[in-house]
């Protein structure tokens, strides 16, 4: 799967993410879009759902993805914090 | 969940308290999942059986694949499986320890994970774990089962915290002695002396338990989340 594949998986999430959520609190839907922190208005919740949703979409595709374990937290910089960093992060955890 | 049909996935469903969940909620209408290392013990048009070691990740998976294939969700999800080997803990075997904690605990663990990711999609999710009241009675001979519950009533208190957000409830019961396979093994002196030290010195029944958990599943418990009852006035 390539970036660009990812990249509408994460996006697809978050749409689908908004349809649940109030007005004030959309998430912006953008390849550049600031995810976690920063002012989002996403919060620990939020961020879970979220990455489930992106764990079983790419289930859909055959792919067994974990996103959060031990090594994701301590990293420097949240794979979480925006959408390209989320797109790496999740380009990083597939197999082979 | 504000109908009467809901789906609901019982774990150890083929003996004992697990096959009477089953029955009870098949007589209730519900659709049921049921999941044993076993072949099915009954036979129903709204009950699906898958054969899987709830500590094994890949059945795991497998199973909830079949339920979202079958069920296309999931309102409720009692994790009841469990094991328990009786004896002092300088004699226990290695294996048999890991065993127990890998069913007990393990088994609950991968069965709520997976079970949260489609319990956030039902208007009322619920999540029942079973422990027993061997963890407040400190109940010697039983170190490693006891142990194993304690960490699953952990598990459920913070688990509630977790998943309240996403409209899940999850909650725990402890039943003293019930008469089922578990404690067939376990000598009836031990058992009925356990049975005099609840405030209701008699044995659980499969009712007992049953309507504990009815009281969770319950489109009006919505409130009540983090929580282990016992039965027979214990704790």
């Amino acid at each position: 799967m390539d970036e660009q594949a990812i990249q509408r998986i994460v996006l697809g999430a978050i749409e689908s993410a908004n349809r649940g959520r109030r007005p004030e609190e959309q998430l912006a839907v953008a390849p550049d879009a600031v995810l976690y922190g920063h002012g989002s208005p996403l919060d620990s919740l939020g961020l879970v759902a979220l990455l489930i949703d992106i764990e079983e979409a790419l289930q859909d595709e055959g792919l067994t993805v974990t996103l959060t374990d031990a090594s994701a937290m301590s990293e420097t910089t949240s794979p979480f914090r925006s959408v390209p960093n989320l797109v790496r992060h999740v380009l990083n955890r597939i197999p082979g | 969940m504000e109908t009467d049909t809901r789906r609901v996935l019982v774990t150890g469903a083929s003996q004992g308290i697990g096959l009477a969940l089953v029955r009870h909620f098949l007589a209730q209408g519900h659709q049921v999942v049921g999941v044993a290392r076993g072949e099915a013990t009954l036979a129903a048009e709204r009950y699906l059986h898958v054969q899987g070691d709830v500590s094994s990740e890949p059945d795991v998976a497998a199973l909830f694949a079949e339920v979202r294939a079958r069920l296309g969700g999931l309102d409720a999800l009692v994790n009841n499986a469990g094991l328990a080997s009786m004896n002092q803990v300088a004699l226990m075997p290695y294996d048999a320890a890991r065993r127990i904690v890998e069913v007990n605990l393990l088994g609950v663990f991968l069965c709520t994970r997976a079970g949260i990711r489609v319990l956030r999609h039902s208007p009322a999710g619920r999540i029942v774990n079973l422990t027993t009241v061997a963890v407040p009675l400190r109940l010697e001979g039983e170190a490693m089962y006891a142990a194993s519950k304690s960490a699953v009533e952990e598990f459920t208190r913070v688990v509630a915290r977790e998943v309240g957000g996403l409209g899940i409830t999850c909650n725990a019961v402890g039943p003293g002695p019930v008469r089922t396979r578990l404690t067939a093994k376990v000598p009836e002196r031990l058992l009925d002396a356990l049975v005099k030290r609840q405030a209701i010195p008699r044995w659980s029944t499969e009712a007992d338990v049953i309507n504990v958990v009815d009281f969770f599943l319950s489109p009006a418990s919505g409130m009540i989340t983090g929580q282990v009852v016992y039965l027979g006035g214990i704790g």
